[in-house]
C-alpha cells in the first residue's frame, strides 16, 4: 500500500513557490513551530516573447519585490503544516507603466513523509493558494499575481547520502482555477472570447536538489523546470497574458543557518531558459524563528 | 492519509471546471420582416436596383431544387454551423471582423536599427503584420463592412419582394426548416448577400486572412441550404449581389484618403501650426525608441455623415495651456489618482481600455450595438442599417478626433510625470478618442433604442472617465471629446431619420 502512495505522490505534481519549505525534506518536530519573514527580489531585463528573446526599453528592468510571512508547524514528526502570505510590489525602471502592489495569495500546505526503502524517504505535499486581495491579474507584466485559486500536489523522494549529503527529487502538479478579469473580451490564441472569464492553464514542475544538511544547517544547489500543460504564446510585440504557456528552467543555490532559535536563510536563482516569461534573477533572504507551542 | 485523499478528490473536482462562459445567441425570428426595406435610402448605391439580380429560373426548376432539400442529412458539425450562423449573418460577420481587429491590433516592433517598419499590405503576414488594426483602422473597417451589408441587403429586399419567391418550406410544407421562419421571400438569399459582401470587405481590410475568410464564406453560404430556408439558386444570386455591391463600396474605400493617413511628411507642418496658434508644450512620443505618431493624416479621410466644412466648424476649441489654473486643476486630479488609484477606478480603466490585442473602442461599441439589435429581434436589414449608422458615426468620430488631435498636437499626462495603468497610446492627447468614439456611438444607439438611451449615455460617460482613471488623458480631453462625439453621432441620427425606414 505504501508503495502505491509513493507512486501516486510521484506522479502527481505541484507549484513554484516563493518560499522553499514546502518542497524540502525537512520537518519540524511535534509541536515545534518556525516563523519566517522573507524578503525576495526578482528582476529581469530580457524576456522570451514566445521563443524570441528580447529586451524592452519601454519596461527597462522589471523588478518584483516581496515580503513573505510564513509559519511552519509540526503536527507530528511526520506531518507538518505550512502557511504563507506575500506582499508583492512591482516596478519597471523605464517607460510609463504603473507599478502594482498588494497582498497576493495565501497558501497552506501539508507535508507528510514515510520511509520508502533503504535510505529513501517519500514525501507528499498537498496545498492550496487563494488570492487575498482583488488585485488586477491581467495588467501583465506589472500584475502582482495571476489571480487564480490553485490546488497543488507534490510527490518527492529524498535520498540520504553519506557525509550529511542528500538528494531530493520532486515532481508537482498545480491545478489552477479560471480568473475573472475587468475586461469583457480578450484573445486566447487567435480566438476572441467575449467573456470576463479567463481559463488559466494548469502547470507542473520537476526539480532536483543536491544538498548538505547537518542539524538545522543546510546548503543546497538545485535545478527546476516549470511549465504549463497548455496555453498560447505571446504575440509579436504584444504583452503577456494569463493564457500564456509559461515555461522556465531555473538553477540556484539555497542555504540556511540556524544555530539556535533564530536563523537565517538565503536563496539565489536564475532562469537559464524559458518561453513567455522573463529571464529573472532572484534573491531572497529570510529570518527564521523557532518556538515551541504547548 | 485519508485527509490527503480527500484533498486529492477536491483537486480533481476543482480543476474540472475551466470552461469559460460566453453568452450564446440563439437563432430568432425577427420582430418585423421590414417588407418596405427595398426602398430605404442606401449609403453608396444610388438606388436599390443599381445592381441587377437576374430573373428567377422556372417554377419547375425551383421545385426540383426544393425537392433536393428533402433527402439532405446533416452532420453534427453542419447542425452546429446552422445554429451558429442562424443567430444572424450580419451579427456573425461583425463578430468575425472584431476578432480579426483584435488579432491585428498590435503596434509594430522596432527593428534592430531602432526603426519601426511600416506594415506592408502587399506582404500582410510578414513582421509587422498588415494591418495594424488600431482604433481608427478598425472603425473604418467596421464602417465599410456595415455599409456594404446594409446597401446589399436593401437591394436584396427590393428583389425579394419584386420576385416574391416563396421559401422552400412555404412551397412544400413537408420541408421542416432548422431555423425560425418568417414571411420573407427567399430569392435572393440574404445570408449569401451578407456573406459575400462581408468577405469582399474583410479580405480587403485584412488581406492576410484569405484562407480564414474563404472557409467562413463557404460555411456561411452552405448554412441557408443546410437549414432548408434557401436553395442553391437563392444563394448564388445573393452571393453575386453581395459581391457587386461590396465592389462599389470598396471603390469609395480605395479613394477615401486612408492610403495617405499615415503620411509622416506632414508632421513638421502640424507641429509648426500648433505652435503658431499658441500651444506651448507639444506632444512627444514617450516610447523608446521614439515612435512616429499614429496616422497623423487620418483627419483628412473622407467622412460619412457631414462634410469637411462641418468637420472644421465642430472642432473642439483650443485646450487650456500647461501652467494655467484650469490645467493645474486637471493635473492635480491625475496626480491624486497616480498616488492612490482605487480598485474601482482601475476596473473602469481596464474594462474600457480596449488597447493592443483588443477589438478597440469602435469594436466594443459595435458589440453593444449587435447585442441591442439581437435583443430587439431586428431583421437582418434593420440590423445592418443600425450598424451602418453606428459604424459610420464611429468612423466619423475617429476622423474628426484625429483631425483635432493633430490640429492642437497637445501633450500627454505622461509628459508631466504620470504613470498609466492601461498603456499609453502614441499620439497627441486632446481630445480623447475613447470619449469621442463612445459618445458618437452612444448617441446613435440612443436614437435607435430610446428606452435604453440612459444606459448607453452612462456607458459612454464611463468610457470617457476611464481614460482619466487610466491616467492617459486630462479631464478636459474627455469632456470636450465627449461633446464632440455627441455632435458627430447626432449627424448620423439625423441622416437615419430621412432614410425611409421609420
Amino acid at each position: 500500500m505504501k508503495k502505491i502512495f509513493i507512486l501516486l505522490f510521484c506522479l502527481l505534481g505541484f507549484i513554484e513557490l516563493k518560499a522553499q519549505m514546502p518542497h524540502d525534506g525537512i520537518y519540524m518536530n511535534k509541536k515545534l513551530a518556525c516563523g519566517a519573514l522573507i524578503y525576495g527580489n526578482s528582476s529581469w531585463t530580457n524576456y522570451w516573447e514566445n521563443g524570441l528573446k528580447r529586451d524592452n526599453p519601454n519596461l527597462g528592468r522589471l523588478t518584483t519585490q516581496s515580503a513573505t510571512a510564513m509559519v511552519a508547524y509540526g503536527i507530528t514528526r511526520d506531518i507538518n503544516v505550512m502557511a504563507m502570505i506575500p506582499y508583492v510590489k512591482t516596478d519597471a525602471s523605464q517607460g510609463n507603466l504603473m507599478g502594482q502592489q498588494g497582498l497576493q495569495d495565501v497558501s497552506v500546505f501539508v507535508k507528510t513523509k514515510t520511509k520508502a526503502f533503504h535510505g529513501v524517504t517519500a514525501h507528499g505535499v498537498v496545498g492550496f493558494s487563494v488570492p487575498v486581495t482583488n488585485y488586477v491579474p491581467d495588467f501583465m507584466p506589472m500584475s502582482i499575481g495571476l489571480g487564480t485559486k490553485s490546488l497543488l500536489v507534490r510527490g518527492m523522494l529524498t535520498y540520504a547520502l553519506p557525509s550529511h549529503l542528500y538528494l531530493n527529487s520532486s515532481i508537482a502538479y498545480q491545478a489552477r482555477s479560471k480568473v475573472t478579469v475587468d475586461r469583457d473580451a480578450y484573445l486566447g490564441a487567435s480566438t476572441l472570447y467575449q467573456s470576463n472569464q479567463v481559463s488559466v492553464p494548469d502547470a507542473f514542475d520537476a526539480a532536483i536538489r543536491l544538498g548538505y544538511l547537518k542539524k538545522d544547517n543546510q546548503l543546497e544547489i538545485f535545478a527546476e523546470h516549470f511549465s504549463c500543460t497548455k496555453g498560447d504564446d505571446i504575440r509579436r510585440n504584444d504583452m503577456p497574458f494569463l493564457t500564456n504557456d509559461m515555461t522556465m528552467t531555473t538553477v540556484g543555490i539555497y542555504g540556511k543557518y540556524q544555530p539556535k532559535k533564530i536563523g537565517v536563510n538565503a536563496k539565489i536563482a536564475y532562469v537559464v531558459d524559458g518561453q513567455n516569461v522573463g529571464q529573472s534573477t532572484s534573491i531572497s533572504v529570510g529570518v527564521l524563528y523557532q518556538f515551541k507551542i504547548k | 492519509m485519508k485527509y490527503i485523499f480527500s484533498l486529492l478528490i477536491i483537486i480533481s473536482l476543482w480543476s474540472c471546471d475551466k470552461s469559460v462562459s460566453e453568452t450564446v445567441i440563439e437563432p430568432y425570428a425577427p420582430a418585423k420582416v421590414d417588407e418596405t426595406a427595398g426602398s430605404w435610402k442606401t449609403f453608396i448605391l444610388t438606388n436599390s436596383t443599381e445592381v441587377i439580380v437576374p430573373a428567377l429560373n422556372s417554377d419547375a426548376e425551383y421545385k426540383k431544387e426544393v425537392d433536393s432539400l428533402k433527402s439532405m442529412v446533416l452532420t453534427a458539425d453542419q447542425k452546429a454551423a446552422v445554429q451558429y450562423w442562424g443567430a444572424g449573418a450580419v451579427l456573425r460577420w461583425n463578430e468575425i471582423a472584431r476578432e480579426l481587429a483584435a488579432r491585428y491590433n498590435i503596434p509594430p516592433a522596432a527593428n534592430a536599427a531602432g526603426v519601426y517598419p511600416v506594415p506592408n499590405a502587399a506582404d500582410p503576414l510578414a513582421d509587422p503584420k498588415f494591418p495594424f488594426a488600431n482604433p481608427p483602422y478598425t472603425a473604418r473597417a467596421l464602417a465599410y463592412l456595415s455599409v456594404a451589408q446594409y446597401d446589399a441587403l436593401v437591394s436584396a429586399w427590393k428583389y425579394k419582394y419584386q420576385y416574391n419567391r416563396p421559401a422552400p418550406y412555404v412551397l412544400d410544407n413537408s420541408i421542416k426548416p432548422l431555423l425560425p421562419t418568417s414571411t420573407l421571400p427567399s430569392y435572393p438569399s440574404e445570408d449569401a448577400v451578407v456573406a459575400q459582401a462581408s468577405y469582399v470587405i474583410l479580405l480587403a481590410m485584412f488581406p492576410g486572412e484569405g484562407p480564414f475568410l474563404a472557409a467562413k464564406l463557404a460555411e456561411a453560404k452552405n448554412v441557408p441550404v443546410w437549414a432548408k430556408i434557401n436553395v442553391a439558386s437563392d444563394v448564388t444570386a445573393g452571393a453575386n449581389l453581395g459581391a457587386a455591391v461590396a465592389a462599389k463600396v470598396m471603390a469609395r474605400a480605395k479613394t477615401d484618403g486612408m492610403s495617405t493617413s499615415n503620411n509622416q511628411a506632414i508632421v513638421p507642418d502640424l507641429i509648426a501650426h500648433a505652435k503658431s496658434i499658441g500651444l506651448s508644450i507639444l506632444w512627444a512620443s514617450q516610447e523608446s525608441p521614439v515612435r512616429p505618431p499614429m496616422l497623423p493624416n487620418y483627419g483628412a479621410v473622407k467622412t460619412w455623415n457631414f462634410d469637411l466644412a462641418t468637420l472644421e466648424s465642430i472642432r473642439p476649441v483650443m485646450p487650456y495651456l500647461p501652467g494655467s489654473e484650469a490645467f493645474n486643476k486637471d493635473l492635480a486630479e491625475l496626480q491624486t489618482i497616480n498616488k492612490s488609484q482605487t480598485r474601482e477606478q482601475a476596473a473602469i480603466a481596464n474594462y474600457w481600455a480596449d488597447g493592443p490585442g483588443s477589438y478597440t473602442p469602435p469594436g466594443h461599441w459595435h458589440r453593444y450595438a449587435c447585442e441591442a439589435g439581437v435583443d430587439a429581434k431586428y431583421s437582418e436589414v434593420r440590423m445592418a442599417r443600425m450598424l451602418a449608422y453606428v459604424g459610420t458615426a464611429l468612423m466619423d468620430a475617429g476622423i474628426a478626433c484625429w483631425e483635432t488631435k493633430y490640429f492642437y498636437y497637445s501633450p500627454r499626462p505622461q509628459q508631466f510625470g504620470l504613470k498609466t495603468s492601461v498603456g499609453l497610446p502614441n499620439f497627441p492627447s486632446y481630445t480623447s478618442g475613447h470619449s469621442t468614439f463612445s459618445y458618437a456611438a452612444a448617441s446613435v444607439l440612443a436614437g435607435f433604442f430610446p428606452d435604453r438611451a440612459n444606459t448607453f449615455m452612462a456607458n459612454a460617460q464611463q468610457a470617457s472617465d476611464s481614460r482619466v482613471y487610466g491616467l492617459i488623458h486630462f479631464r478636459v480631453d474627455c469632456t470636450m471629446g465627449g461633446k464632440h462625439g455627441k455632435a458627430i453621432g447626432d449627424f448620423a441620427v439625423q441622416r437615419a431619420k430621412t432614410d425611409g425606414a421609420n
